[in-house]
């Protein structure tokens, strides 16, 4: 690594353009990025961070434009070429194999060998070297699919530090980590930082780039709008770069009469998940569940509606005790859920909007026979202009949509559904700012049509300010149940991690 | 309840490349085999040879159509074919004798259509790899069909309804007419009613479809089911039309019936799919098989070029996944 005084330029991209059929994706994108500094690139979902991300590693060829790495031009730019070059991508979406041990896929396409046969003992020392620079107790042997997502993600990120990149990108790389693995993480990208790696940073969430990021690049619409200093920006100056203009309003909160129960469940458990859960919603309230990741908040979701049933404990859904022991049963009974892993687990990719629209509720517009074709068109036009699908074609699959829009397809899933409870799982993850005031405001408009929901995220201003009552999981038992007005960070963050015991 | 289907708008979906290539590719394809047809040999475009390339393939293109929904819904396919086939065959004829040829048809269905519930059960609720399942039943229903009749033959006695299988109505063989109607029920069953969308659900994201409320088990598992029964028709007439049957009656169908899938589009991946789209396919098998004929290849070349197509098809379909995956 050099240490001039004036910072060498590891990565310049100049005049970048890449258009799809039908869309621009970037337009004239200069990129310069220094050794050793932490850069963010905000922007809207669609702003063409990802294409940009997609160009620099080699997936995309620009239409036109360069890309400089490390002062040599690049060409024949290829995905093999700029990992060679020294460039690692961190992704959202994780790409390990489950059925490997962690070690193995840290090695995966470069195993260590002795003659012929993979040398395990050095394929072991090497990942646990690299986990140990992460900070974290995993361990090599460990079959990668028994961990949690976040420690998925931990060796992914390992995956990539092993190769000893000059440039990495995080691509939304906290959007399944809690606080702890968030912490670890950023002590991990400054260390890398200090060796005079380039850091590219993506995420929505600006507080984490106020708090990591050294300058911070914002795109809109394909455009390179601006790169300041983090430290002479804030993040409302952010957001309205982003959006081109003034967001007053981030999470619009409707003041409402609370009515009668929607939702009580008492004594809730399932053995290693969580353990006497007792709690209720109220028609018009949104409710938080707050936790730190793996303290059951998924879990509990997942049983009301069906997909784990309970083991123990009763629920009682608009006073009337149901038993919900499969997503049928919990639909039947007025819940819905939407999931936490979008990709598994919300959308169909190859089906149609319209299709992912109305499955859970098809059989609600057949007769006897077939499904009423032009009414389902009718329903699913409406609900897409309703929630503002973008583009506005309900006949595309949904794998070509954006992350916010395919988030907008599942809640209108189910609200198609006409459910009593809505259960979020982490909602607004991995969505663009637009997207993101579109589904508070989703939400807001269920609530008020005298629905229930139960929301869990793992950004605490979200909730904050979203929720009528907060209820905190610390370790499969509830720890606090918090008023709004008592909600403050402090407070849930210390039941959260087990500092305040409820009374 | 008539709603007016609203026309059609112009649907995105078909302005994409990849979609306009596979809309008309099987028309196409079906067209060029006609035109070579033609050129090659004065005898193919007679309604003599048509009629009887069909005839020919409409026994196994049943199968082809039940093979569509296994294939939709993420099944990959059925591998037990030949042993249904042989098992729908086998007892009509063995029962003919003691409860006379209608019941004994209905006899055959029966029992082919029980393994093909078995498959479902084993695939569907017990979660058991496709290939593995189907290839197990497969063996032992065929093993049990040739205890029974000791590898030999069985012939059939004469009856009203094999006159009838091997008669034309309006000039055209009973036998099409049932792979017609079979499809005209088939095709808007996957594409109109709840249980072909759940069929596409399952196969297109099978988690996703769960937490949507979609019977996943049940939908996997009726796919086999339909596959067993049509497996079993498809024995019932061959034995009833041949007037003898052998456990070997269906050696070879599932590879016809797949190539006969594949080749229409549907996807070996599951999730996308039509029923028409296999009627194209096995329209374009049947023609191939003539064409080898009259073209003065071997006939033992025909698996050769089945083959190449079927991987030239798969290698297609997987281009355009990926490149829709990237997008």
């Amino acid at each position: 690594m050099t240490t001039e005084s004036t910072p060498a330029v590891a990565l310049r991209m100049t005049g970048i353009t890449k258009s799809f059929p039908g869309v621009m994706a970037l337009q004239d994108v200069d990129l310069e990025i220094n050794e050793g500094e932490v850069h963010a690139i905000v922007g809207e979902n669609g702003a063409g961070k990802s294409t940009l991300m997609k160009i620099l590693a080699g997936f995309y060829q620009p239409d036109k434009g360069e890309i400089e790495v490390g002062g040599r031009k690049a060409t024949h730019w290829t995905p093999r070429e700029a990992r060679s070059r020294g460039i690692g991508m961190i992704y959202q979406e994780l790409n390990l194999v489950p059925d490997l041990s962690v070690a193995e896929n840290i090695s995966l396409g470069a195993m260590p060998k002795r003659g012929p046969f993979v040398d395990y003992r050095a394929m072991n020392a090497k990942a646990a070297a690299v986990l140990d620079e992460l900070d974290t107790d995993i361990d090599p042997g460990t079959r990668l699919g028994d961990l949690s997502i976040s420690q998925q993600q931990l060796v992914e990120i390992a995956k990539v530090v092993a190769r000893q990149p000059n440039i990495v990108v995080f691509d939304e790389p906290t959007s399944s980590l809690g606080d702890k693995e968030t912490r670890v993480l950023f002590d991990v990208i400054t260390k890398m930082r200090d060796r005079g790696i380039a850091i590219i940073y993506i995420s929505h969430r600006l507080q984490e780039v106020m708090e990591i990021g050294d300058r911070v690049t914002v795109l809109r619409d394909g455009r390179h709008i601006e790169t300041r200093d983090v430290a002479g920006i804030t993040p409302d100056e952010m957001v309205s770069l982003m959006v081109g203009r003034d967001l007053n309003e981030m999470f619009p909160k409707f003041d409402l009469e609370l009515g009668e129960q929607v939702l009580s469940v008492v004594g809730a458990s399932r053995a290693g998940q969580f353990d006497n859960v007792t709690l209720d919603v109220r028609k018009h309230e949104i409710v938080g569940l707050a936790g730190l990741v793996g303290s059951g908040r998924t879990e509990v979701a997942r049983a009301l509606f069906g997909l784990d049933p309970l083991e123990e404990g009763t629920i009682t859904l608009a006073g009337k005790t149901v038993k919900i022991r499969s997503p049928r049963q919990g639909v039947a009974a007025g819940v819905a859920l939407v999931p936490e892993d979008r990709k598994g687990q919300g959308i169909i990719p190859g089906l149609s909007v319209r299709e992912n629209f109305t499955l859970p509720v098809i059989t609600r517009i057949t007769n006897a026979l077939l499904i009423f074709l032009g009414k389902e068109r009718k329903i699913v036009t409406e609900l897409a202009d309703r929630l503002k699908v973008n583009p506005p074609q309900v006949e595309r699959p949904l794998n070509v949509f954006s992350g916010g829009n395919q988030q907008k397809v599942v809640l209108g899933k189910w609200l198609l559904s006409e459910p009593k409870l809505l259960i979020l799982d982490e909602p607004t993850r991995g969505v663009d700012v637009g997207a993101k005031a579109d589904i508070h405001h989703i939400i807001g408009e269920f609530a008020q049509d005298g629905g229930g929901v139960l929301m869990i995220s793992s950004e605490l201003p979200e909730l904050l300010a979203v929720c009528d009552r907060i209820f905190v999981l610390h370790e499969g038992v509830i720890s606090a149940e918090i008023s709004r007005a008592d909600a403050t960070e402090e407070s849930v963050m210390r039941a959260a991690t087990g500092q305040e015991v409820a009374a | 309840m008539n709603q007016l289907v609203a026309p059609a708008k112009s649907l995105d979906k078909s302005k994409t490349p990849g979609a306009l290539f596979s809309t008309l590719s099987i028309p196409i394809a079906i067209l060029v085999l006609v035109v070579i047809g033609s050129v090659a040999s004065p005898s193919f475009l007679t309604v003599n040879n048509l009629t009887n390339v069909l005839n020919a393939n409409s026994a196994v293109g049943l199968i082809a159509l039940g093979m569509t929904f296994v294939m939709v819904s993420g099944g990959l396919a059925d591998l037990s074919v030949p042993a249904n086939v042989a098992m729908g065959a086998l007892v009509t004829l063995g029962a003919q004798e003691s409860m006379g040829t209608g019941l004994a048809a209905l006899m055959g269905l029966l029992v082919a259509s029980m393994g093909g519930v078995v498959n479902g059960i084993l695939i569907g609720y017990l979660r058991i790899n496709p290939i593995i399942a189907t290839l197990g039943t497969g063996s032992v229903l065929l093993g049990l069909s040739q205890l029974l009749v000791g590898g030999g033959i069985v012939y059939a006695q004469p009856s009203a309804l094999s006159t009838f299988v091997k008669s034309s109505i309006l000039g055209i063989p009973v036998f099409i007419w049932i792979f017609i109607f079979v499809a005209l029920i088939l095709h808007p069953l996957l594409a109109r009613t709840s249980f072909g969308r759940w069929s596409l659900a399952v196969g297109g994201n099978y988690q996703a479809a769960q937490a949507s409320a979609v019977p996943v088990r049940f939908t996997k598992a009726a796919a086999f089911a339909m596959t067993g029964f049509l497996a079993g028709l498809c024995g019932v007439l061959l034995a009833l039309s041949n007037g003898q049957a052998r456990p070997i009656i269906g050696t070879g169908y599932e590879f016809v019936a797949i190539t006969a899938v594949v080749i229409g589009g549907t996807s070996v991946f599951g999730g996308n799919g039509s029923v028409l789209r296999t009627v194209g396919g096995v329209l374009i098998t049947a023609l191939i098989g003539n064409l080898i004929i009259l073209l003065g290849f071997p006939s033992q070349a025909t698996g050769l070029i089945t083959g190449a197509i079927v991987l030239g098809a798969v290698g297609i379909d997987a281009y355009f996944r990926r490149k829709a995956g990237r997008l």
